[in-house]
């Protein structure tokens, strides 16, 4: 029988650990401190190393928390970030998202910065400032910055946070076998939705979904050891998913994926979860990588890499390029599904929508239908925001903020 | 080359764009030679790589058309506007570029967005008058959620 509004405003039948207030996803106030509680003091992924492969060498990221970057590799190679705003009157300094730049000069008043930071020149700065400020006055905003992990740029945006192998852990270390030879990016593009940026890691952790990806379904859910892979959770609201042999002829048009990825099991596939948005997916032959950048409460960039070897040949480039874009790429099986999903999320999860309660209530002892990712991951949430998932503004009963069971 | 041939060349494209608006698979592989190739690629100002999005044969192209409806899908139609700009005779086959712009219309209320911009790079085989090969070039990469169907 249909609910009434009584019962649809009731709180789900589960533990409060196992369901979400729906406001987490719309209200603007929650996005602004999950910038300031989450963002900052984060870890984020601005890129990879391949990306700026020479000295001076850089690339622009919007940083989830708004804050506009350039990350260079230094004329001593080593690779560092700042901020993208000219300490003058607050121009935007490179506008171009790649290139090479020895002096990254401000086109505003013709300021100059080198790749360490240092202002190096200000236009007629005697006639104008005297002895009251001077190029030393003048450095650029850097910000903690690491090259880790398979060789990803890392960028901190707060600088007393602990450093990055504190903050991962030892949520790597299932995948840390798989990238010790270089590796090269050869596909980025970027998806803009109309959802809230927790909504795609939702989907990036729980497997339950793969009733959306009619090619999972057929690779993967019927075959035997699909129920086999776990969630593990690790602190700061990290998670991975071990792995399983998938079945990629089951599937028309596709095949064995024959050119593999060094040490993986062959159809291997494993992920992990980086709190509070980003997702390492490394399945056979490629590694992806998703960061979310959230625009507001209900809007979201994506940024997807795919990666290969550095030491590729051009045919097993070739095929790892296909085997990316048959499920992965803007027109693959399974990215737009799950892009899909999380559009309609956003439609349906409106700000006055009454969409009320999500609920993370499958209990599979953390088996990949099990959603115990998500509830790890609000966990963190909560935690780190002073606020339990489930109700946000302790309109309930006051108390302590739980973690998930 | 002369004004029929190129009238028949260029209908040959608009055909392609029909048939592909309306999901006439079977007549858009009509228009195709069985040595058919197709591509999708963009260049990555970020990465400052060419890359490629979508490569297949024809073999290839069958099998997606025929696991469309299989999958979860946006179905808000996609109208593409083609211009022949140039129609070089090569031989055999003549090189044909087309300006290409894809319009979506949303299915509740009918508005319509450009989608996409880019060009097509055309084969096309003289004596059989069937597209032997298509390079979508892409300049949009921002594609929203995306879509299953090939420009």
């Amino acid at each position: 029988m249909a609910k009434t509004a009584a019962q649809w405003e009731a709180k789900p039948k589960f533990p409060e650990t196992h369901y979400v207030d729906s406001r987490v996803y719309t209200d603007e106030a929650i996005f602004e401190e999950e910038k300031e509680k989450l963002f900052k003091p984060s870890w984020i992924i601005a890129c990879h190393e391949s990306e700026m492969a020479a000295p001076y060498d850089y690339r622009l990221f919007k940083h989830p928390a708004g804050v506009p970057l350039i990350v260079i590799r230094g004329d001593d190679n080593k690779v560092r970030a700042f901020y993208n705003i000219c300490p003058h009157r607050g121009n935007t300094i490179l506008y171009d998202p790649a290139g090479n730049a020895k002096r990254l000069t401000c086109i505003f008043h013709q300021w100059s910065f080198d790749s360490r930071g240092n202002c190096i020149d200000i236009s007629r700065a005697e006639q104008g400032y005297q002895q009251r400020f001077c190029k030393e006055d003048a450095a650029m905003r850097e910000v903690r910055c690491e090259v880790a992990f398979g060789g990803f740029v890392w960028v901190n945006l707060t600088d007393d946070a602990p450093a990055l192998r504190e903050f991962i852990g030892s949520a790597m270390d299932i995948l840390e076998p798989y990238m010790q030879q270089p590796m090269e990016v050869f596909h980025y593009h970027k998806a803009h939705v109309r959802t809230n940026f927790k909504l795609w890691h939702d989907t990036n952790s729980e497997f339950y979904h793969d009733y959306l990806h009619y090619f999972n379904r057929i690779t993967g859910m019927m075959q035997p050891g699909y129920f086999d892979r776990k969630y593990t959770g690790f602190p700061n609201g990290h998670a991975t998913v071990g792995s399983m042999q998938i079945q990629y002829d089951k599937y028309e048009g596709s095949k064995e994926r024959a050119v593999g990825w060094p040490g993986l099991a062959r159809g291997g596939w494993y992920m992990v979860d980086v709190f509070p948005g980003m997702t390492y997916n490394l399945r056979t032959s490629v590694l992806r990588i998703d960061t979310a950048i959230p625009l507001g409460p209900n809007e979201a960039i994506i940024e997807f890499r795919g990666l290969g070897l550095k030491s590729d040949t051009e045919e097993e480039r070739r095929q790892r390029v296909f085997d990316h874009n048959m499920i992965w790429g803007p027109f693959g099986r399974n990215l737009h599904e799950d892009l899909l999903g999380v559009h309609g999320q956003g439609r349906a999860l409106r700000k006055d929508s009454d969409a009320r309660w999500i609920l993370q209530g499958r209990e599979e002892n953390n088996t990949i239908h099990d959603e115990v990712g998500m509830r790890h991951y609000y966990a963190e949430w909560a935690r780190r925001m002073g606020r339990p998932a489930y109700d946000p503004y302790r309109e309930g009963k006051p108390g302590p903020v739980r973690a998930a069971a | 080359m002369n004004i029929e041939k190129r009238k028949a060349i260029e209908e040959l494209v608009y055909r392609s764009c029909l048939a592909l608006d309306g999901q006439d698979y079977k007549a858009f592989l009509s228009l195709c030679d069985e040595s058919f190739r197709y591509s999708i690629c963009t260049y990555s100002p970020e990465i400052r790589r060419e890359m490629v999005w979508l490569d297949h044969d024809r073999k290839g192209m069958e099998t997606l058309f025929t696991n469309l409806p299989r999958h979860n899908s946006d179905h808000s139609p996609l109208t593409r506007h083609a211009t022949v700009y140039t129609v070089e005779e090569k031989g055999a086959e003549a090189e044909v570029v087309s300006a290409l712009q894809v319009f979506k219309t949303q299915l509740d209320g009918g508005a319509t967005e450009l989608f996409a911009v880019g060009r097509f790079h055309d084969t096309v085989s003289l004596q059989k008058l069937k597209l032997e090969r298509r390079l979508v070039r892409l300049e949009t990469r921002l594609l929203g959620y995306g879509y299953h169907i090939p420009f």
